[in-house]
């Protein structure tokens, strides 16, 4: 059994799910159809270990990924045994299944019918009223899906995930306000998370140059922002593409107008933004040098980035000649 | 100076087959049906209701924001901090606000608190019930047998421990009597348990009592008898006083300063 299966398949890129899938009818071959958890055949076999479940749920989702209904049915169905019906992490694992499975928009509307059923009978299902946001915003009904979850927050304030998922959606709706409390409310529950930080420092930058009222401010607390990220993660790439881009688009800006707004924390002085910009560029560079180069330690960076990185370079350099 | 002379004393062998091995196996037997029962037992753990959820996790939030809070801007901050200061003041996420003010209630009229405890004393009687027949049962059939001798010497002070049940008073430490094995079998089984069971079994009783010993401390903050309006209170008061401070304060000096590019 492979470690990358005992990992949530979210994350894994493309070809290493296909592979997973593809060797899924040979592990549900070699593993028992069932265990249960009383008999005496138990005292002989080899004892069930967790990691055997979250294998089943996880080989499930790759399966479903590269469209092997099949042994994800069969996944599912080895849980449901063990499990039973009523286990509310099932029954949305068993709508996620429907929701794949589902030819049209008239089917998947079946399955959220089913959701408001089970969440009618017991409003404290956490993993179906998910299911159920997640599924609103399949059907891109997103007021809908941020009405949802909303209601879903105010009685779990501390769901981390749900919170930056409010934020995409309202991101997505252009309501940048909204979007970066909800990321405030993410960082208040993982503080260090520099993901977090930079994506915060996004949304800034994407309501500085929305909106022209305060844009020195979002763009300075962007900036700021995306200096945290990097200070709680060394060489990392999005924070330092972010950092390069407001600091260029501040040194542009106060160019054109000196005035400085009031904001909460003191003004960043010019010499400092030219600098951080000098650093920037300098530190994408290297990673980019090294990345291409494929020298040991500096291969991790996703291909999509490096490739933006090294445009936002390119970019710089023919304004410099021009 | 004289030998003291190695005390032989002639057994039947039969006592070995018909008082140790069936000790033994009766003991491990026991254990196993103690495992099952226990399991079979066992109450799910009860699903909480959902103002239940919000109460708890609105608590944590205010814990949440008065320990990140230097995460977020002043501006931002006072926000969150005027609204869940006066939140938890009027009491909006209680399970049920019109009790705010009364006092905590009695843990055992609470009928959650009844359950848990009920799961307690199931715990417990699956351990003493057959503690108690078995020990009845050696006491009835094998009281004063000494079955066997152990292989190495041991110190006076073990007598008591090895020869429960046999009082004579010169007998050599060595000699260990039908009860003492008893004994020694309910702390000796553990690791057979763990073979035959799987790590987290039921039946290893010295896991158990550790449980008893200190629960853990995550259980005991919404445990009963606390009263979740004197929490919000008090967390209301923690997160009114706090100084805040803004960690992106002077952030790009600091990266400055530590950043070197190679």
């Amino acid at each position: 059994m492979s470690s990358s299966l005992l990992h949530p398949p979210a994350h894994l890129p493309p070809s290493v799910a296909l592979k997973l899938s593809q060797g899924a009818p040979a592990l549900l071959r070699t593993t028992p159809s069932s265990i249960s958890s009383y008999s005496l055949s138990s005292l002989f076999r080899a004892a069930e270990t967790p990691e055997l479940w979250t294998v089943y749920e996880n080989l499930m989702l790759s399966c479903l990924r590269t469209g092997d209904e099949q042994s994800a049915h069969l996944c599912l169905e080895r849980l449901t045994n063990r499990f039973g019906a009523d286990n509310e992490r099932l029954m949305a694992l068993r709508g996620l299944f429907q929701e794949a499975i589902a030819e049209d928009d008239a089917a998947l509307q079946i399955v959220l019918k089913e959701y408001e059923t089970i969440l009618n009978n017991d409003p404290s299902n956490m993993p179906v009223s998910k299911r159920r946001i997640a599924l609103l915003k399949t059907l891109t009904k997103i007021p809908e899906a941020i009405t949802a979850l909303n209601q879903f927050l105010e009685s779990s304030p501390t769901d981390a995930e749900a919170w930056a998922e409010l934020a995409d959606l309202y991101v997505v709706q252009g309501m940048y306000q909204q979007g970066i409390f909800a990321l405030e409310e993410v960082l208040l529950i993982t503080p260090n998370a520099w993901n977090m930080h930079a994506r915060l420092g996004e949304v800034l930058y994407m309501a500085a140059i929305s909106n022209d009222f305060e844009a020195n401010k979002y763009l300075s607390e962007s900036l700021r922002r995306f200096c945290r990220s990097i200070e709680l993660c060394d060489d990392y790439l999005r924070g330092y593409y972010g950092l390069k881009l407001t600091s260029s688009k501040l040194l542009s800006s106060s160019s054109q107008s000196s005035k400085q707004s009031k904001s909460d924390t003191a003004p960043l002085p010019t010499s400092t933004v030219e600098r951080l910009n000098e650093l920037a560029t300098a530190k994408l560079s290297e990673i980019v040098r090294r990345s291409a180069g494929g020298e040991k330690g500096w291969t991790g960076y996703d291909q999509a980035e490096v490739i933006a990185a090294q445009a936002l370079l390119d970019q710089d350099k023919v304004s410099i000649t021009r | 100076m004289a030998q003291v002379p190695v005390q032989t004393i002639h057994r039947d062998p039969q006592l070995f087959y018909w008082i140790l091995i069936p000790i033994t196996v009766v003991m491990i037997l026991t254990g196993m049906l103690r495992h099952y029962a226990t399991v079979l037992m066992a109450t799910a753990p009860k699903k909480q209701e959902l103002p239940a959820i919000k109460e708890q996790r609105s608590l944590i939030r205010g814990v949440n924001l008065r320990a990140n809070q230097y995460n977020i801007s002043p501006a931002s901050f006072e926000a969150r901090k005027n609204y869940l200061v006066s939140a938890y003041e009027t009491g909006a996420f209680l399970k049920d606000p019109e009790k705010k003010g009364q006092t905590a209630a009695n843990p055992m009229t609470d009928p959650a608190a009844m359950e848990g405890m009920m799961g307690m004393m199931k715990g417990n009687m699956a351990m003493i019930v057959p503690q108690t027949l078995i020990m009845g049962w050696i006491n009835a059939f094998f009281a004063g047998f000494v079955i066997i001798k152990l292989p190495f010497p041991l110190t006076i002070k073990f007598k008591s421990m090895l020869q429960a049940g046999v009082a004579t008073r010169d007998m050599d430490p060595q000699w260990m009597s039908s009860i003492s094995w008893y004994v020694l079998c309910i702390f000796g089984l553990q690791s057979v348990f763990n073979y035959l069971l799987g790590s987290d079994n039921a039946a290893s009783q010295m896991q158990q009592q550790m449980g008893q010993m200190g629960p853990g401390a995550g259980a005991n903050m919404f445990g009963p008898g606390q009263d979740p309006d004197k929490q919000f209170q008090s967390e209301a008061e923690n997160l009114a006083v706090l100084a805040h401070h803004y960690i992106l304060e002077g952030v790009e000096d600091r990266l400055l300063e530590t950043v070197k590019v190679r």
